[in-house]
């Protein structure tokens, strides 16, 4: 009996699996080269990041570690917060949530498009900092672990903001922004977190942003606030939270 | 094994009740209509039929699978084609169907097998490749439901399938639905063409402010209120005092124009037939035509549900 259960557990999960791959795969197919998704993934943070960096003094190559962590939150959280308001209005995610699929495979689905996305952008400023600055990376896996954590970690805040019931985008992303451009400052993009004040060093830990820069910036230049450890363990919790709460909010508000 | 059974089904929004305890059953095989003017409760029923909505109490199963705690295996089962053609303008027709498939799990070699069957049974094969912002009202109507009939479910729920559609679209899905009845697939219908629900479902419910008023065949509920007869009549010339001077022949209730014929509601047909043609031997008209009818089902549809005609218009009392 145990291996038959097993067998429908592993058939049940198959099936969600596949279930939010085809979520992520229409979400790329449709709004990938929307002009509101690039301009907010792409030239957004790019933009914002320049009017930060120009006149400091520090070599451009030693920017590419923020420009990174940015790209990550803005891109990563960029898709689903036009995508689902947009559904909403033309009826298409009644369709999602009457499917025969758990709600955390609808938010896993919807997340992935943002998450594959901002990857994709986040490639751009990794490509520029090696073959224009020539900028060193130290621990290549850490790298990686760190990308791919931080932009499923936004991708999954920008799904779970998404779950406010509107049909209108321009309310989620203010929401989503009221939130976002504070932390590029609270988190040590910009300002070392070791300089800030107590206040504002206390704030940072609450910031996802805090851990996803800080193992990037150890994956760069070797040094960090936290172990690599104890940043992958706060993306991995910031995850889950949202991801709980986002499940919690879609079933909540289509009640 | 019902493929629907609802149970004092109570659904409350804040302090308004917008099912209040309704109960019924439809069979496997059965096409079931559910009609309600606006605001009755359809849609929320629906809604917590096919598991987006929890009901505040009571229970809803679907071929015994409770919606609310075994929601995934109860959807397995159903096709939901709504009210909106919910498909994706930014896709192709094929990709819609592919997507569909893929959400009800599938697989590969049987969701192409059966978009493309699906596809030409609705005149869209030649159309797959193109996205479907291009596709006309009834094409994307079309879609939708060949959406919902890619993972071939015992249960359909067709919410407004036909309205405001062209007569290639409306022909196309009525046959395609009526093959579905022959294969055993229990439909549940909503509509406002009554006329519709007439010819095509096996029994119907009308629901009225959130109460079931009536469930039953419609030729059983015709007979409930046979007192609506009434005597239609066309003469070889038409003038516009005619339906004022009808409608105060003495055993007419109600006088109605439609087209070239009047229709005069009564409770003594062979009375107005004698007035009717006592009047045009007055008026010099010859009648060239005079049925008698029965109640139809949209009679006992306002009659159950308060509404009243004012002209052609049907008009909620409250």
């Amino acid at each position: 009996m145990p291996s038959t259960d097993n067998e429908g557990l592993l058939k049940r999960l198959s099936c969600e699996i596949s279930a939010a791959w085809a979520i992520a795969k229409k979400d790329m197919r449709i709004y990938y080269f929307k002009p509101n998704i690039i301009v907010s993934g792409l030239f957004f943070p790019l933009f914002m990041f320049l009017a930060f960096a120009i006149g400091k003094n520090t070599p451009p190559g030693a920017l590419i570690p923020g420009l990174i962590s940015i790209t990550l939150l803005f891109s990563a959280s960029s898709i689903e917060p036009v995508s689902i308001p947009i559904e909403r209005r033309v009826k298409t995610f009644e369709r999602l949530l009457s499917a025969p699929i758990s709600l955390y495979s609808l938010v896993t689905g919807e997340s992935l498009s943002g998450f594959l996305y901002s990857l994709g952008i986040a490639c751009l400023p990794l490509t520029i900092g090696i073959i224009v600055f020539d900028t060193p990376i130290l621990n290549i896996p850490i790298l990686v672990v760190s990308m791919v954590l931080t932009a499923f970690c936004f991708a999954t805040l920008g799904t779970l903001f998404a779950a406010y019931p509107t049909e209108n985008v321009g309310e989620v992303m203010s929401m989503l922004n009221t939130v976002r451009l504070p932390l590029i400052f609270i988190s040590g993009v910009f300002i070392p977190i070791s300089v800030m004040p107590r206040i504002g060093q206390q704030i940072a830990l609450v910031s996802p942003l805090t851990y996803g820069n800080d193992m990037i910036e150890y994956a760069y230049t070797g040094k960090s606030l936290f172990s690599p450890l104890v940043d992958i363990l706060a993306v991995i919790i910031f995850i889950l939270i949202f991801q709980v709460t986002a499940n919690y909010l879609y079933k909540k508000f289509n009640e | 094994m019902q493929a629907i059974e609802v149970s004092h089904l109570i659904k409350k929004f804040g302090s308004l009740t917008a099912l209040n305890d309704i109960t019924f059953s439809v069979g496997e095989g059965e096409t079931f209509g559910f009609l309600g003017p606006n605001g009755a409760g359809k849609t929320t029923t629906i809604r917590i039929l096919t598991g987006v909505s929890r009901p505040t109490s009571g229970t809803a199963t679907i071929f015994g699978h409770d919606i609310e705690h075994d929601t995934i295996a109860a959807r397995q089962s159903m096709g939901i084609v709504s009210e909106n053609s919910n498909v994706y303008d930014d896709l192709t027709a094929w990709q819609n169907m592919m997507f569909s498939a893929e959400l009800y799990h599938v697989g590969r070699k049987e969701r192409e097998k059966k978009a493309e069957e699906l596809l030409k049974k609705f005149e869209l094969y030649n159309r797959r490749n193109d996205k479907v912002h291009g596709f006309s009202k009834g094409m994307k109507r079309r879609l939708t439901l060949a959406m919902g009939l890619v993972n071939s479910p015992r249960l359909l729920f067709l919410d407004e399938p036909t309205s405001g559609l062209d007569v290639q679209s409306n022909i196309i899905i009525r046959d395609v639905v009526a093959d579905l009845v022959l294969e055993g697939v229990t439909v549940f219908l909503t509509t406002h063409n009554i006329e519709e629900a007439n010819v095509m479902c096996d029994r119907v419910a009308i629901i009225n402010k959130g109460h079931i008023v009536a469930i039953d065949a419609p030729e059983s509920l015709k007979k409930t209120i046979q007192s609506v007869q009434s005597i239609e009549v066309s003469f070889d010339h038409n003038s516009a005092d005619q339906l004022d001077e009808l409608s105060r022949l003495s055993v007419v209730n109600r006088a109605q124009k439609s087209g070239d014929k009047f229709k005069l509601y009564t409770e003594d047909p062979s009375e107005v037939i004698n007035a009717v043609t006592a009047y045009a031997n007055t008026h010099n008209l010859k009648v060239i035509s005079i049925t008698t009818l029965g109640p139809s089902l949209e009679d006992v549809f306002i009659h159950l549900t308060g509404l009243q005609r004012t002209g052609e218009i049907i008009h909620a009392i409250d």
